[in-house]
């Protein structure tokens, strides 16, 4: 870690670029409160500059609150629908949604749904704002009107209410889209940058400059990068032709997610070619015409990515020189400091000037999320308000500091009036002058506090203004409401009047160190997520200084020197016998991952005969001995991750991402029964039964467990099954699949490692006949865990009752015929991004991938051709490599089965697209990704394992007969849903017979102890897999 | 070939929807009013298994997890079960009347069988919508046994008998019918425990991105909440 402090030595960025590059990236994950330690002295006020800064800070705030004009709408109307408020978020929900849905019918549900479910009348008359309180009435009213329709009386309680029931529907859906209208009207400074530069002149007039935003989701196809792309040159163009006389022109910011469908680490080939083409001609068009160009921050993941595109787009001919072409760094990224150290750096290598956005970060939550979701080791932004705060002076100090404000001209964007004051008492201190760093604000936002600064000071203000439709505002306006409208907010808290001012200027050091612990207590760190367990651990792909060192930890065992040597292991030793088979990648069989040997009966045998002799013991030592078992074997698979990393690629053919998924499924687990068995298991239960004397019951064991794992998750469901039975007192015979033993093999080991008996746990490998036969005929067997296919679920069962003994538990999961119900209120681009992840990931070989997507007809047009465009971006490819999203499929015989699939499908439905597949193709087992339209889901026999999805339309009246079909399939896993009506979300909830619903996002990717996984019906048996009663189905309750 | 369901479990799986859609709480409500009419060691074992649903099964469990997302587990009834005793004595009665509350207040419709069935039925049906119980004699059960479309069967009888009447539900194609047997008619060992409501529900995982719609309000006020 470098010390941040060195950063305000002029020398400092003389040092070799690649130098100050390395300090980027290891800060991404960086314990908080060291790394604050070393960023509070840079932000640290003297007792004059505090002084000097507060007074400043109190002086503004209450100039502003003195002028009339010091609340503008917007902030009135975030003071009123505070996000806290339930008719906050429904205000937004329908901002959001309202006008992007084209059929009447499902509009009027929608805000029938929004409005009817909240107190309007309490925000009547709150507020002095008109553009508030007509909103308020209008929702009140119109909200009374669809609270009526819900009366059954039909006596409306006042002669108002009688007056507005008699209005209809469409006058509501009409007075709705005008009110949502006004609000983004609020929000947009123009339809065009025509319109924006009109309506903006008021403001250049009075020292205001422009920075313009066109408004846009990131693009998923290359045609909306097109678009994107147009837009963008088109506002340079008319910025270009802008003749108003300003010292400081309008600039164009713009987003890079927006001009390429695949901005990711993963493509940076592709970034660094072809999104770099697109910028650079759009800079060149920008320089010829001397418009700015900002480029937008945006998620982490995507930051070194983005600074090398700069990089490149900075040192290129075309380019160099300029000194208008910027970007924006986020002050809540830790990463922060050492980015503007090497943009510092690189200008004053080149000898020009970088103009650099400060700004403190839209996507906090989003990022939080985030990592919590994928396990990091910590989050790459600080967890208290206060601490960003913190960081962003820290920055400051260095932006204006002399030896760095010949290389970067700073703008920092703020609308928090202490930072204001800050700023501009750091300038002075540090001998900057006005010409050298300007503010920057959101349109509509901050009016006040600006219009005052800009009246006493000739500092440049910089308006950053959205200009688009208002279709397309929506996405912003979310984020804006949620960066302002939280009751916690400066802006907030500024209009407030009743928020004392000397509570608005507390500076951010004085604050943050008043706390017990720089870290924010509320926000755990993901990997202690849980209270009772601790959460498996996943580096970041994206991250360099993350996935680097992993990188070549697995790369160790990516050669053909590797080959990997299994056994059956019988009583802890391994068996070898003389049915050896060799194990080849999916991707490519010319390539082998080892070999293995499979069991015969009498292996099989012997066994069971050890089992059976090991379970008393084991079935009687204390319950958290068995834990402590699980919990050994979570960590020794954490030390194996590189391992059994290679082993997913070369043995199963799975993706980086998968692979990382699949161990932490099973450190999950490990982790999740562990914790359950010390709290189910390790003392007696005491109930008072039905004739009301008190009882103990202790649950045990039951014996010999048979666990019969599938391929497609050969670690995760092959640990869980295992660990479950054991956990509770059962020893186990364990048959892998034929396709993945030597991942399964490696397993064995390592619970063996972990501290399980030899005796107690058996590996056998082998097919269904030699193997799976004697494990499920043999009288001794006491349960049976299983994944596969239904039919063979069924097999296994008969075989099971057949032999003459008590019925013994069968925990079966099995397929599924899993659908997604889009409704014309969802937002297409996340409808698309989720689908094609649903029904393509892991080439779509996991049990709860999309097979069916039900599109309403009304929206069917839009989003058919997304999916199309988003499939043409889909990287068919080898499992291990970065860029690629769909690996092959298991084998021959699975790709046969796909490939006869997709050719009947030609002639049966509508091909949509088709993925294309690489050269090398034919080496292994690919199957491209693969999408029809289709009339109905009974168009489908069974469930095709792959990547093949079929889309189907529907009218919305038939919501509930297509329910009642993917009920009448049999089939209940999982089922997606894609809708912003809440009420047809809970419709859809109670009425769909499936075990896992996943309600707007993709439906992959149950998270063990969080999303318990499992389904009914032909699929499966219950209990669920990482639920809290999976682990008593393997166990008897015993009285005492 | 077309294979045609008895009439009882199509009148069940028709009523099957409304009866899982109560809930635990309203279908314990339901129940508790019809326990009036039973003997008292039938009554105590009915209330018994209704109270602890009502504990066990009756709330939304909300599992921990990332910010930004709301996971919910409930239960969810199986399906059509039908509940028999191949064992005529009084204590096998107050098992039996055990399945027939507990399958029942897990969400699932019920069929019984014979005479002392149609008792149980007689003394539930005006509580609960028709079809939810129902009840058919006793030449009537092997064709339910056979139906594909049985969720399972709740049965007191020897082992003997368990081992042949799970040799006949598992020769059926279709979904993996349950058997929930007791075989221990005396003490009723496994249907008196707390576990044994859950052989009759199947659970239900609900995953919601509550980031989808207003962002995550509550997550930015933890980000600037006092210690």
């Amino acid at each position: 870690m470098f010390k941040a402090i060195e950063v305000l030595q002029p020398n400092f960025i003389q040092r070799p670029l690649n130098e100050l590059w390395q300090l980027i990236s290891p800060l991404y994950s960086m314990d908080e409160e060291k790394w604050l330690n070393e960023l509070l002295p840079l932000a640290k006020p003297t007792n004059k500059e505090l002084e000097h800064c507060t007074n400043a800070a109190t002086n503004l705030i209450a100039q502003v609150r003195q002028d009339d004009d010091s609340m503008s709408m917007i902030d009135a109307l975030l003071l009123e629908y505070s996000l806290d408020t339930k008719e906050g978020i429904l205000l937004m929900c329908l901002a959001e949604a309202l006008m992007r849905v084209p059929d009447k019918e499902t509009a009027d549900a929608f805000i029938k749904d929004r409005l009817s479910v909240a107190d309007w009348a309490s925000h009547a008359k709150n507020s002095d704002s008109f553009f508030v309180n007509a909103s308020t009435w209008g929702l009140l009213l119109t909200g009374k009107i669809v609270t009526m329709d819900e009366t059954k009386d039909g006596q409306p309680a006042n002669l108002v209410n009688r007056m507005v029931n008699r209005v209809s529907e469409p006058v509501i859906r009409k007075a709705m889209n005008q009110a949502m209208k006004v609000m983004g009207h609020q929000f947009v400074l123009g339809r065009s940058i025509k319109e924006a530069l009109s309506r903006g002149k008021s403001y250049r007039d009075k020292g205001y400059t422009y920075s313009f935003d066109m408004l846009g989701e990131a693009a998923l196809t290359a045609s909306d990068a097109d678009k994107y792309l147009t837009s963008y040159m088109q506002a340079v163009e008319s910025v270009g032709k802008d003749t108003y006389n300003q010292k400081h022109r309008p600039t164009i910011s713009i987003k890079l997610s927006a001009l390429h469908p695949r901005y990711e680490v993963g493509c940076e080939e592709r970034v660094m070619t072809e999104l770099f083409d697109s910028v650079k001609g759009l800079i060149i068009k920008a320089r010829s015409l001397n418009v700015g160009i900002t480029i937008d921050a945006e998620e982490a993941d995507r930051l070194e990515l983005s600074l090398h595109l700069f990089e490149k787009l900075y040192r290129d001919e075309a380019i160099r020189g300029w000194g208008l072409f910027g970007l924006v760094i986020q002050a809540y990224s830790k990463r922060a400091l050492p980015v503007l150290a090497w943009l510092a750096a690189l200008a004053k290598e080149q000898g020009d000037q970088v103009p650099v956005r400060l700004v403190k970060g839209a996507y906090w939550d989003s990022e939080i999320k985030l990592c919590q979701q994928r396990g990091i080791t910590g989050y790459p932004v600080y967890t208290r308000k206060e601490s960003t705060d913190v960081s962003y002076l820290a920055c400051a100090r260095f932006l204006l500091s002399e030896h760095t404000r010949a290389n970067i001209f700073p703008q920092f964007a703020s609308h928090n009036a202490h930072t204001i004051a800050a700023i501009t008492c750091l300038a002075t201190e540090l001998g900057a002058t006005t010409e050298e760093f300007e503010f920057q604000r959101l349109h509509g936002m901050g009016d006040a506090l600006y219009n005052r600064l800009i009246k006493d000071s000739d500092i440049c203000v910089r308006i950053y203004a959205p200009v688009g439709s208002h279709k397309d505002l929506l996405p912003y306006l979310v984020r804006r409401l949620l960066e302002n409208g939280a009751n916690s907010s400066f802006v907030h808290r500024l209009i407030d009047a009743s928020y004392p001012i000397s509570d608005l200027v507390h500076h951010p050091v004085t604050t943050l160190e008043s706390r017990k612990t720089l870290i924010n207590p509320h926000i755990k760190v993901p990997t202690e997520l849980f209270d009772d367990r601790k959460n498996s651990f996943g580096p970041n792909i994206e991250i360099d200084a993350e996935w680097t060192p992993f990188k070549a930890q697995i790369d160790t065992f990516m050669g053909q020197d590797t080959q990997w040597r299994a056994y059956p292991i019988v009583g802890g030793e391994n068996l070898a016998t003389a049915n050896t088979h060799t194990v080849e990648s999916p991707y490519d069989h010319s390539q082998t991952a080892g070999q293995i040997d499979w069991a015969d009966t009498a292996t099989v045998t012997k066994a069971i005969d050890l089992a059976e002799a090991a379970f008393p013991e084991w079935s009687t030592r204390p319950a958290s001995d068995r834990a402590d078992c699980l919990d050994r074997m979570a960590d020794l698979m954490e030390e194996n991750y590189p391992e059994l990393m290679a082993l997913c690629h070369r043995e199963a053919g799975k993706t980086i991402q998968d692979s990382i998924d699949e161990v932490r499924e099973a450190v999950d687990f490990c982790r999740y029964y562990a914790q359950q068995a010390r709290s189910h298991f390790a003392t007696p239960t005491t109930y008072t039964d039905f004739l009301g004397q008190e009882q103990k019951a202790q649950l045990t064991g039951r014996g010999v467990f048979t666990c019969i794992s599938p391929w497609n998750f050969p670690l995760a469901i092959f640990t869980g099954q295992v660990a479950a039975a054991l956990v509770v007192g059962n020893t186990v015979v364990a048959k892998p699949a034929e396709q993945t033993s030597l991942i399964a093999f490696r397993a064995i080991e390592l619970l063996h490692q972990a501290g399980v008996p030899g005796d107690v746990l058996h590996l056998l490998p082998g097919d269904g006949a030699t193997v799976g036969a004697p494990l499920t005929s043999d009288k001794r067997i006491a349960g049976l865990a299983f994944t596969g296919s239904t039919g063979t679920a069924q097999l296994i069962n008969r075989t099971l009752a057949n032999r003459g003994v008590a019925p013994v538990p069968v925990i079966a999961e099995t397929g599924g015929q899993n659908a997604m119900l889009v409704d014309s209120t969802s937002l297409p681009e996340q409808v698309v991004r989720d689908a094609v992840r649903s029904a393509f990931a892991s080439a779509g070989q996991r049990c709860s991938a999309l097979r069916v997507l039900f599109l309403q007809e009304d929206i069917a047009d839009r989003v058919i051709p997304m999916i199309k465009g988003a499939m043409q971006e889909q990287s068919v490819g080898l499992p291990y490599l970065h860029s690629t999203d769909v690996g092959p499929v298991i084998d021959k015989k699975a790709q046969t089965m796909l490939l006869e699939h997709i050719e009947h499908m030609t002639k049966e439905g509508k091909l949509i697209a088709q993925a294309e597949l690489p050269a090398f193709a034919n080496n292994g087992t690919f199957v491209a990704p693969t999408a029809f339209e289709i009339s109905s889901i009974d168009q489908l026999t069974d469930e095709k394992f792959g990547p093949i999805l079929h889309v189907v339309r529907y009218k919305a009246r038939d919501l509930d007969k297509i329910i009642d079909t993917i009920n009448n399939s049999g089939f209940g896993l999982t089922l997606g849903v894609h809708s912003r009506n809440e009420t047809t979300c809970a419709r859809i909830a109670s009425r769909a017979r499936v075990g896992n619903l996943y309600i707007n996002r993709d439906q992959v990717g149950a998270v063990v102890g969080v999303q318990p996984f499992g389904g009914q019906g032909l699929s499966g048996t219950g209990p669920k897999a990482g639920g809290p009663h999976y682990l008593q189905r393997f166990a008897i309750e015993q009285d005492l | 070939m077309t294979i045609v369901q008895p009439i009882q479990i199509q009148v069940a799986q028709d009523v099957f929807e409304a009866w899982d859609m109560l809930c635990a709480d309203g279908r314990a409500d339901c129940l508790k009013t019809a326990l009036a009419s039973f003997p008292e060691a039938q009554r105590k074992m009915a209330h018994w298994q209704l109270e602890n649903a009502v504990k066990e099964i009756s709330e939304t469990r909300i599992m921990p997890g990332p910010t930004g997302e709301r996971n919910e587990l409930s239960t969810q009834g199986r399906g059509v079960f039908l509940c028999t005793s191949f064992i005529d004595t009084e204590k096998a009665t107050v098992g039996l009347v055990g399945q027939v509350f507990t399958a029942l207040v897990a969400g699932n419709p019920v069929i019984t069988v014979g005479p002392t069935g149609q008792e149980i039925m007689d003394a539930i049906a005006p509580f609960v919508a028709e079809g939810v119980i129902q009840n058919v004699a006793e030449s009537a059960q092997d064709s339910l046994i056979e139906a594909e479309n049985l969720a399972g069967v709740a049965v007191l009888c020897n082992a003997e008998q368990a081992k042949a009447l799970n040799q006949r539900l598992v020769a059926k194609s279709g979904l993996i019918c349950q058997l929930v047997e007791e075989t221990d008619s005396e003490t009723l060992s496994t249907i008196a425990k707390p576990h044994y409501l859950l052989r009759f529900v199947t659970e239900r995982t609900v995953s919601i991105n509550t980031t989808a719609v207003g962002g995550n309000a509550t997550l930015l006020e933890l980000g600037s909440m006092d210690d």
